[in-house]
């Protein structure tokens, strides 16, 4: 609070609402790293001429992660848990001059809104959509999310998660999505650069950026310490210029997380099929 | 004269919504709804408007709210399974008043129940359905024509208020045909802000307590809160912020109800008997009213063109001196509640008639004889 | 004027055509109102097909959606009269499609009883029974007199798939020229 008080002048302040802050994140939480890099990439966008602030969107679930659209000072909607993608699909759809961008947990766009997330990538609708993934159901306290890695520990899986964690990116990019790259708060100009790039394309972009939730998350699997738990994540991440889609499944027992660009192509997009804006 | 088609109702408020301005359509396909998601699908987008099939009513709902926002009327169509679903957003739609217009096709019952013919068994889910305190207007037309008309109005109602809308009709007025004059409609409208950026406050009510609302991409910075919020958009959770914006999301729908309803009354100048009926029923009681009178009784006709809010007034000068009041209708008897609530200082007496068929004239006016014994 | 128009028949037999087309007729090119209900059983072919039109020409007059006494019956498949009985009223103008056995007995004597062998006229004479619909409807609007020929004719071209809209109409005709009500009593 005071260190916020005292920082009278940050690069992003035109970009965030500063009565809206403090946040709402815990000390060491990954969320604000990553939002973080991602106004860099919108600012550099804006200042280029390629972006209009005015005609830039944000758009949220519910949960921990979604709260960025709430900071930032854009036309920006916090919407009910799952369902930032259809809302951001309709606005879309009638305000094709605006660029939409979804930021939302994995419980948010892969888990209840995993249906909507399926089908707008095949639908190949001109969004952006970014998938904090801090693998758990962090607002809530620490449930089970669909992409926690197996074995791991959570408030509704005591004895270990018996399941598989679903692979979004794998998912994401079958459903035909026209971009699909992995990123981690480890690697803050990753995240930058991917969310530039992702900005300038048609059709369906999604970048998953692992987080870190030392809160929650971090908490059950014994790995309270912030810095320890990002310590932990660096250790199991792997950059790849253009990573192959099989290299994308991850585990947190022995495994790696690929970061990449798995997927870059041109398809038309929807609202192009749609005649409502020209390919 | 305006252009005349014969169509059914589920077509007349394709045509009545697209003549108010409908811009942008998004629906989940579900009997006995999907002609008109399929009428709209080749006629909307030849004015400019989108219309979009999506994977589930949940997803729907929300592309209609977010379309809402990027500054389109805009509206759903679905039925009993397909409402219940859209439940949550429903609610999502009345806290951050987002104008949308649901139009309910009601058909038969729970669960999957009879998809093509109809009870009126959801005018209580289309009130208290979603979650929270709220108001929410229903417009209930009896034909195809007011389903056109009604149509149109509800998209209006929805603009003005800033208030999802639903225009409650049936599967019975689904399958009936009928002469449809396209006569003109009021455009859909919304407030739009009157001062600079700066000073707009996306929840700030002017004296009708409806805030103008400022849509995506003009350059506001709005912001859409489903949390409880302060005039700002801002999470507030106090209980002088909560009760102030619960309370005035409630009041504007009833405090404005005169733009909405429109109770019609029949031969109840005289009129002893009063048979309050809506929708499809209203067409049978109208039948029935119409042959008692030729027996010399004095019964008249009360007609509701929206359920909600439900206005003790507005039912209360309809009435008028008529002392006993029949509560006909093709469900277990649940407006009755509410009349009686109404018109304590009245008989009234609830004819629930379920019928997937619409209730007969001759069993209604057996009930209203069976009475005078 | 207020007429409740029955037509009943069996699947395939374009009972559902019929109907539509009295409707458009009357509310788009005769200037009525006009409320229509259909209903048909699921198996398409063979099962019972309905159509109910009442038709005013003031709004007023229109109320339940279904016909209640019939003033104007087609009986497309007369085997089938006992079941749709109790909605014809007394004096009803009942025109039958004689190519199908008349259940005698199920008769009211004070029905208006007309007709002529709808079926076999179409497929004798215009090469398909397909039609005999249009060869009854053409009858129909000699018989009752309120709909124009030439307003049925409009609602066929705008109904009718196209290149059946000559077909349809040349058995409307036909069916027009069969006569009016006394030539047309069944005795
Ligand atoms: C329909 C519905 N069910 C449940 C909730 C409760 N809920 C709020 S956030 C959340 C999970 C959040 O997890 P995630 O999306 O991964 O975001 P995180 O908090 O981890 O960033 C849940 C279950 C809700 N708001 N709405
Ligand atoms: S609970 Fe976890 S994800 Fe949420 S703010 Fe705290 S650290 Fe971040």
């Amino acid at each position: 609070m005071e260190a916020v008080r005292r920082l009278r002048k940050h690069p992003l302040d035109g970009l965030l609402r500063p009565e809206r802050l403090p946040h709402l994140w815990c000390p060491g939480c990954g969320l604000g790293i990553a939002l973080g890099a991602i106004l860099r990439a919108v600012k550099r966008r804006i200042e280029e001429g390629y972006l209009q602030r005015e005609k830039t969107a944000f758009i949220g679930g519910i949960g921990c992660s979604a709260r960025a659209s709430l900071y930032v000072d854009f036309d920006s909607a916090h919407t009910v848990h799952g369902r930032a993608i259809p809302f951001a699909t309709g606005l879309k759809a009638v305000r094709p001059d605006m660029k939409v961008i979804v930021i939302g947990g994995d419980g948010d766009i892969a888990g209840i809104g995993g249906n909507h997330l399926m089908h707008a990538a095949r639908r190949n609708i001109d969004l952006l959509v970014i998938m904090m993934n801090n693998m758990v159901y962090a607002m809530t306290g620490g449930q089970l999310a669909p992409t926690t890695p197996t074995g791991l520990y959570t408030t509704t899986t005591p004895y270990g998660n018996p399941e598989r964690p679903i692979n979004v990116v794998k998912l994401v990019a079958t459903m035909g999505a026209n971009y699909v790259a992995r990123a981690a708060v480890t690697h803050p100009p990753l995240i930058e650069r991917y969310v530039y790039k992702a900005l300038g394309k048609k059709g369906f972009a999604f970048i998953e950026v692992i987080s870190t939730c030392p809160e929650v998350f971090g908490r059950h699997i014994g790995m309270r310490d912030a810095v320890d738990l990002l310590n932990a994540l660096r250790e199991r991440v792997v950059v790849k210029q253009r990573p192959h889609i099989d290299e994308s499944y991850y585990e947190w027992e022995g495994g790696k997380f690929v970061l990449g660009e798995y997927v870059d192509k041109d398809d038309p997009s929807y609202l192009e099929r749609i005649g409502v804006i020209k390919g | 004269m305006a252009r005349v088609e014969f169509i059914n109702a589920n077509l007349a408020i394709a045509e009545g919504v697209m003549a108010a301005g409908l811009r942008f359509f998004a629906g989940y396909p579900i009997t006995p709804t999907s002609d008109l998601f399929e009428y709209l699908a080749v006629e909307l987008p030849k004015r400019g408007g989108v219309v979009i099939q999506f994977e589930d009513e949940i997803a729907s709902i929300n592309a209609v709210i977010g379309a809402s926002w990027g500054g389109a009327p805009a509206m759903t169509a679905t039925s009993g399974p397909g409402f219940s679903l859209m439940l949550e957003g429903l609610s999502f739609a009345i806290m951050t008043e987002t104008p949308l217009l649901l139009a309910y096709i009601m058909r038969a019952d729970p669960s999957t129940g009879v998809p093509t013919k109809s009870t009126q068994a959801d005018v209580f889910q289309a009130r208290y359905g979603a979650h929270g305190n709220y108001e929410i207007p229903a417009l209930v037309p009896w034909s195809a024509q007011e389903a056109y008309e009604l149509g149109a109005k509800a998209l209006w109602v929805a603009e003005r208020l800033r208030v999802p809308t639903i225009l409650l009709s049936d599967a019975t007025l689904a399958h009936t045909f009928e002469r449809v004059e396209f006569v003109p409609v009021r455009r859909a409208e919304r407030k739009k802000p009157r001062v600079p950026p700066e000073e707009y406050r996306p929840y700030e009510p002017e004296d009708d307590l409806v805030p103008p609302m400022a849509s995506f991409g003009e350059g506001y910075n709005v912001m859409v809160e489903s949390l409880t919020h302060d005039e700002r958009g801002y999470y507030a959770p106090t209980n002088e912020a909560h009760r102030r914006l619960i309370w005035r999301l409630v009041e504007k729908v009833r405090r404005n109800w005169r733009l909405i309803h429109d109770t019609k009354t029949y031969y109840m100048d005289d009129a002893e008997v009063a048979i309050y009926a809506y929708g499809s029923t209203a067409r049978a009681a109208y039948a029935a009213v119409k042959e008692l009178r030729r027996e010399g009784l004095k019964v008249g006709l009360v007609r509701p063109t929206a359920l909600w809010p439900f206005i003790d007034e507005d039912l209360k000068r309809a009435v008028g001196g008529a002392r006993r009041v029949f509560v006909v209708e093709n469900n277990i008897g649940l407006m009755y509640k509410e009349v009686a609530r109404a018109l304590r200082d009245k008989e009234v007496v609830s004819a629930p008639l379920i019928d997937l068929e619409l209730p007969t004239p001759d069993q209604i006016i057996e009930v209203v004889k069976e009475w005078r014994r | 004027m207020r007429k409740e128009v029955l037509i009943f028949g069996r699947g395939g037999q374009g009972i559902l055509l019929m109907g539509h087309v009295i409707g458009v007729a009357a509310a788009k090119h005769a200037g009525l109102y006009v409320t229509s209900t259909e209903s048909y059983s699921s198996e398409m072919r063979g099962g019972e097909s309905r159509s109910d039109l009442i038709i005013a020409d003031s709004e007023e007059e229109l109320d339940y959606v279904k016909v209640r006494n019939a003033t104007d019956v087609i009986a497309m498949y007369p085997p089938r009269l006992g079941l749709y009985e109790h909605l014809i009223g007394e004096g009803a103008l009942v025109q039958f499609d004689t190519s199908f056995n008349i259940p005698k007995d199920t008769l009211r004597p004070s029905w208006v009883k007309v007709g002529a062998p709808y079926t076999r006229i179409a497929e004798e004479e215009l090469g398909t029974p397909r039609v005999a619909n249009m060869v009854a409807l053409g009858h129909f609007v000699r018989l009752t007199n309120f709909l124009g020929l030439e307003a049925v004719e409009a609602a066929i071209e705008e109904v009718v798939k196209k290149r059946w809209i000559e077909i349809n109409k040349k058995a409307l005709r036909r069916g027009y020229d069969l006569g009016g009500v006394e030539e047309s009593l069944l005795r």
